[in-house]
């Protein structure tokens, strides 16, 4: 299972993309899947492995950070090409 | 990188165009602000630029070109300022929300009343329904002169003729064609051209404008410092001025200057057999790839350097993603601002990867693309 933290501009995500490397959470920035996505969430999100989501969530509250939401998704290529910085 | 997103922006600029900016940026003044030399030096780069694009576009009053930020600055202008509150307005479903956001606040704050002309579900044009809209009563016919999304050209000499007939004001979105399609406002009929000059063009972001046919009369989006008539309470009635409050981006005009002396160099027609003869390779090499599902009419001639596919039911996202990191191949997935496109096509929940082409992109980076395609294909 991949999660994706989906925000409402290129903005909030960058400036998370900050934080969390700032603390040390692995992360990275991918196209937000279409099948997640809706109307309301831009085309950027940020990538994270299972075992730093909660690292992830406590950055967000810690900081205040803006963002959509988290939503997860299986991968449907090549399900162990996951790279992440 | 391989860098297949030049229907977003091209990144690769000719060399010409990069050197203008950073001497426009040691040498430029205020465009209409005084006579000192810097301030001369960019009244003449912007007065230069607009003969050029006038020339580019068919456009008879080079005073008629008015510079914006960008194509979707000039749509606004041209759509708000041109268009009468509760006028009849037919569009089309090939376009851009830089079109449909604008006339969308229309209907709800001026009541203008709208229609769609259907595209068929790969991306054509049904221009029969097009012109069934069009009413008595019409303001205007707003449309795309190439699709974003799957590169479907719109003959604009058609919608024109007819728009001549009817007396219906024939604004244009050519955001997509303007550097790779021969464009002649006056052929064409065309009333007003909106254009941005970091696509097609090969000129900086920042950069863009609308071309007004003479007698066309447009309302002020802006007001404000225009250099001239400071005394005047109102904006300057004369084009350009009327629609250019605040200053211009004379670093951005210059490289736009510079690329349109490149264009006319190298000719519009030349950079677009090349652009297409790309596409046209990406296409047959991926058309035949099983689980590859391209969109729009390749029976037609006239097509624009855009391919779209999707992969099986893969998210086009995660294509997207796999291309970027795994291929090093930069390419737009998603819904690409044109929602009612991708609602013709019926790719709403999957998106699409879009692969575009520009003057400086090879064939060896098309077949490159194509291998990839093909890799993830067959997993």
């Amino acid at each position: 299972m991949r999660y994706y933290i989906l925000f409402a501009n290129y903005e909030q995500g960058l400036a998370l993309r900050d934080i969390l490397l700032q603390d040390n959470v692995p992360n990275r920035i991918a196209p937000a899947p279409r099948a997640i996505q809706g109307d309301l969430s831009c085309g950027m999100s940020l990538l994270i492995e299972p075992e730093h989501l909660d690292a992830a969530k406590r950055s967000i509250e810690a900081h205040h950070a803006a963002y959509h939401r988290i939503a997860s998704l299986e991968g449907q290529i090549r399900p162990n090409r996951d790279q992440y910085c | 990188m391989i860098y297949l997103d030049n229907a977003a922006t091209t990144l690769h600029k000719p060399q010409c165009v990069i050197d203008a900016v950073t001497k426009a940026m040691t040498s430029m003044g205020n465009a209409s602000r005084g006579a000192h030399s810097g301030a001369l030096t960019a009244s003449r780069t912007v007065y230069e630029t607009r003969c050029k694009a006038a020339k580019l576009f068919g456009c008879s009053r080079p005073d008629h070109v008015v510079f914006t930020c960008n194509s979707t600055e000039a749509l606004n202008i041209a759509i708000q300022g041109a268009i009468p509150s509760g006028g009849h307005v037919v569009t089309t479903d090939l376009e851009h929300n830089s079109v449909l956001r604008p006339l969308y606040r229309m209907q709800d704050e001026k009541g203008i009343r709208l229609d769609f002309a259907r595209a068929d579900a790969q991306g054509a044009l049904d221009y029969e329904d097009l012109e069934r809209l069009v009413r008595e009563e019409t303001s205007a016919v707003v449309c795309t002169h190439m699709s974003n999304l799957t590169g479907e050209m719109v003959d604009l000499a058609r919608i024109g003729r007819m728009a001549k007939e009817k007396g219906i004001l024939l604004i244009v979105d050519a955001s997509q064609s303007a550097g790779n399609t021969p464009i002649d406002m006056e052929q064409m009929g065309i009333d007003i051209l909106c254009f941005t000059g970091h696509k097609g063009l090969m000129g900086p972001q920042g950069t863009g404008g609308l071309c007004i046919r003479e007698g066309v009369e447009i309302r002020p989006l802006k007001e404000g410092g225009s250099g001239v008539q400071s005394y005047r309470t109102r904006q300057p009635e004369e084009y350009p001025t009327r629609l250019e409050a605040g200053t211009l981006n004379g670093h951005g005009l210059a490289g736009l200057s510079a690329a349109l002396d490149y264009i006319e160099k190298t000719g519009v027609e030349t950079i677009g057999k090349k652009e297409r003869s790309l596409s046209r390779r990406f296409y047959e090499g991926v058309a035949g790839i099983e689980g590859v599902r391209v969109y729009g009419h390749f029976e037609h001639a006239e097509r624009g350097p855009v391919v779209a596919l999707n992969i099986r039911d893969y998210d086009s996202s995660e294509v997207s993603d796999v291309l970027s990191v795994d291929y090093d191949i930069a390419t737009r997935p998603g819904a690409h601002c044109a929602p009612r496109m991708h609602r013709a096509l019926g790719t709403m929940d999957q998106g699409a990867v879009r692969f575009s082409f520009s003057w400086f992109n090879t064939e060896e980076e098309v077949d490159l693309a194509v291998k990839a395609v093909r890799e993830i294909a067959q997993g």
